[in-house]
């Protein structure tokens, strides 16, 4: 049973942006989809997210009023929402196997967004590769993507802090041996 | 211990990073490792450690507060390294033993050496490999001296006072004994190793010596027969030392002991030109009428020749210099030896370095004349026992300066090494008065704990990579710790020695097929199961065969 969260609109080979479904569902920052495109199963992770106005063109109006007096008094103005997150591409299967670098071909438009399954989340997780990407994410914000998904990955995994430990060395090594960087992203991972 | 190979050099050793998850603190110096290079195995020595990080960044940044920062940061960013000695290599292939002429691969493999790699370097124990102790941390694993390579060059064993000189001698000894590969003449200045000695050990109390656990192998000599009853000890043989074979270069030799000048020496040499063999003691019978006579007869100064004769009163007072002695010291030694026993020496209350030095002295050059005498018609075909003899001497920087060792038989010896079959084990603690000529000549050395500079120094001086070897000298434990290193080894090797308990006794006393060499004696102590070292006056203490006691009970 696949959850359909998206569908893309925008395409690049290292990532891809997904209008949401509904304006107010959106996977979590740092989650882990699914685009099938043919025989390729590509996985992402959500690197940011944006609600806007349908036409792109106009702004919403603030109302002062709560979301629920909203609903009540102006349904319509939900109606004319949209919600696009975007999520970078860490890796795709073929044939049941997991290959942690882009695939071949950059995913076409209109694609299916759904959620990985956890069993694929632990599999993609393994590969410490992914780490690089969200690292260097297009939308500068790589420590605190990166931290999100491995906040995301760790739970997915029998023992999360040692899963945390093992990321944060392959991280360690990403970062040049910068153990003050190192030190602000695992301060944003800290799982209890 | 298990890590890879980061970096290094031939000559300056090579750097291991620990594992993630090792423990650095249980990696001790001088543990004996095995590096997996591609085609050879390198069998090393970890000789230091430190930390060191990927980016020296890390050191200054407050980790402790954060565990999990710590945790990851530790082994990645921040390492833990070993420097390890390689010291012999294997070709896997075929199994030949090299000396190190590479070095391993990067990212090469490092472990701890398992049994198997102790037995292919140093042999399984059998009647020439000995079993002298195991190495750090591997308690049930023997090494091996090769007492064949022993005996062939002189040894030494050093060590600070109270680190088991003695013990390791003892064990040293026992294997040589056992071994029949050699005879040993222990000159025992402190009476410890002919019967039994003194162990420090609470539980134990006396170490057995050679005699109660070789019997008739072993033969107890004696200067001072007294001191020898005392202890209950029945010496084979009292030795007495004729005032004629005592030379000038015996009174050369322990001139500070009796506060000769160099004036004195020269004097010394004039009276032996003049008066011959019995120069001592018609010099000491001289009143002075005489020793003026002398004086103008030989152009001596009459003055120089009273102060000398003063100096060498001293000798009279020794009870063992006598003019006419009953029978010839060296002679019933040679016999000793030539039947296949080994001697050993008491000093009993001899024990000034004046006693030890001129009878040591004394006996090892007429010993050594015979032993040269005996390997030149060896060589020449006429005679087949030319056993080597293995020559004990303790104190040997009195012996070994660098001032007396041209002069002295045993600096000859040093020197020679096994041309005449002769040669030492010196036991000392100050090796850097050792003359540096003859301790490069050494051929193993059993180092236990040393601490000062020089000794250290001195000690390592004509061995392979010495620099590396001085941090794991420098950190032996107090006791039961030493490294080996040398001739009879492969490779230097830190050790825990053996304990010298029944457990050593039973395995030393035992023939090679697994019965007891004094069977019946053995048996006697065991059916009664009296407890070790506790026998009572009447009761026959072990070791003696019935030959001894014959001679003991009757005198025949």
């Amino acid at each position: 049973m696949h959850t359909l969260i998206g569908e893309i609109i925008e395409s690049r080979t290292a990532e891809f942006v997904a209008e949401a479904v509904r304006y107010d569902q959106v996977p979590a920052y740092g989650s882990f989809v699914r685009v099938m495109d043919g025989e390729l199963r590509v996985y992402g992770i959500v690197s940011g997210a944006y609600t806007g106005s349908l036409d792109g063109m106009s702004k919403a109006k603030a109302f002062f009023k709560s979301i629920d007096e909203l609903k009540m008094e102006q349904p319509q103005i939900f109606e004319l929402l949209r919600t696009e997150f975007s999520c970078v591409v860490v890796g795709y299967a073929q044939d049941g196997r997991y290959h942690p670098y882009y695939p071949p071909i950059h995913l076409s438009l209109h694609l299916p967004v759904e959620k990985a399954d956890d069993d694929e989340i632990l599999t993609i997780s393994q590969h410490l590769g992914f780490l690089e990407k969200t690292l260097n994410s297009p939308a500068g914000n790589g420590e605190e993507l990166t931290a999100a998904a491995i906040r995301m990955a760790a739970r997915f995994h029998p023992d999360p802090r040692e899963y945390i430990v093992r990321a944060g060395r392959e991280l360690l090594k990403m970062l040049n041996y910068d153990t003050q960087r190192l030190k602000s992203i695992l301060e944003r991972v800290d799982i209890a | 211990m298990r890590g890879t190979i980061l970096r290094g050099s031939l000559s300056g050793g090579l750097e291991v990073r620990l594992d993630i998850g090792e423990n650095i603190e249980e990696v001790k110096v001088g543990t004996f490792c095995v590096v997996e290079g591609r085609t050879h195995d390198f069998f090393s020595m970890v000789v230091d450690e430190d930390i060191e990080a990927a980016n020296p960044k890390a050191f200054y940044e407050t980790l402790s507060d954060n565990s999990l920062l710590n945790e990851v940061v530790r082994g990645t960013g921040i390492i833990d390294k070993v420097k390890i000695q390689p010291m012999i290599a294997i070709r896997r292939e075929d199994g030949r033993v090299q000396p190190v002429k590479s070095i391993p691969s990067y990212l090469s493999r490092v472990r701890e050496a398992r049994e198997e790699d102790v037995f292919k370097i140093f042999g399984r124990p059998d009647r020439t490999h000995f079993h002298v102790g195991s190495p750090l941390d591997m308690d049930h694993i023997p090494v091996c001296i090769d007492l064949k390579k022993f005996i062939e060059r002189s040894n030494g064993i050093f060590g600070k006072s109270g680190t088991g000189k003695t013990f390791y001698t003892r064990i040293m000894l026992c294997g040589m004994i056992k071994s029949g590969l050699c005879n040993v003449l222990v000159f025992d200045m402190h009476s410890e190793y002919g019967w039994e000695g003194e162990d420090e050990d609470e539980t134990r109390k006396k170490a057995k010596g050679l005699k109660q656990l070789f019997g008739s192998k072993v033969a107890i000599f004696t200067l001072d027969p007294e001191s020898s009853r005392n202890r209950g000890v029945h010496p084979d043989f009292v030795v007495e030392i004729p005032y004629r074979s005592i030379e000038a270069e015996d009174i050369v030799m322990v001139r500070e002991e009796l506060n000769l000048n160099p004036t004195a020496l020269e004097v010394i040499y004039v009276l032996q030109k003049h008066l011959g063999q019995d120069w001592l003691i018609t010099f000491l019978n001289m009143d002075a009428f005489a020793i003026e006579e002398f004086a103008e007869r030989t152009g001596a100064h009459a003055g120089a020749l009273q102060a000398l004769q003063r100096k060498l009163f001293k000798l009279q007072k020794l009870p063992f210099i006598k003019e006419n002695p009953a029978d010839d010291a060296v002679e019933r030694i040679m016999q000793y030896l030539d039947s296949g026993m080994n001697v050993v020496l008491e000093f009993g209350h001899q024990r000034s370095m004046l006693a030890y030095m001129l009878v040591a002295n004394i006996l090892t050059r007429r010993i050594h004349e015979l032993y040269v005498k005996r390997s030149e018609r060896a060589l020449g075909g006429m005679q087949g026992n030319n056993t080597p003899l293995v020559i004990v001497i303790e104190e040997a920087h009195k012996f070994l300066s660098p001032e007396l060792s041209r002069q002295t038989i045993f600096g000859m010896i040093a020197r020679e090494m096994r041309k005449y079959n002769v040669t030492l084990l010196v036991v000392d603690q100050r090796p850097s008065g050792i003359d540096p000529e003859v301790l490069s000549q050494l051929g193993t050395k059993i180092v236990a704990l040393l601490t000062e500079e020089k000794d250290i120094e001195s000690v390592l001086c004509g061995v392979n990579n010495a620099r590396m070897l001085r941090n794991v000298l420098a950190s032996l434990d107090t006791k039961q710790q030493a490294i080996i290193m040398g001739h009879a080894v492969p490779m230097p090797v830190v050790i825990k020695t053996r304990t010298y308990d029944e457990t050593f006794y039973k395995e030393i006393t035992r023939d090679e097929d697994g019965a007891f060499s004094r069977g019946p004696m053995a048996g006697h102590k065991q059916a009664f199961g009296s407890p070790a070292g506790n026998y009572g006056v009447d009761e026959l203490p072990p070791g003696k065969e019935f030959e001894d006691l014959m001679k003991e009970l009757y005198g025949i």
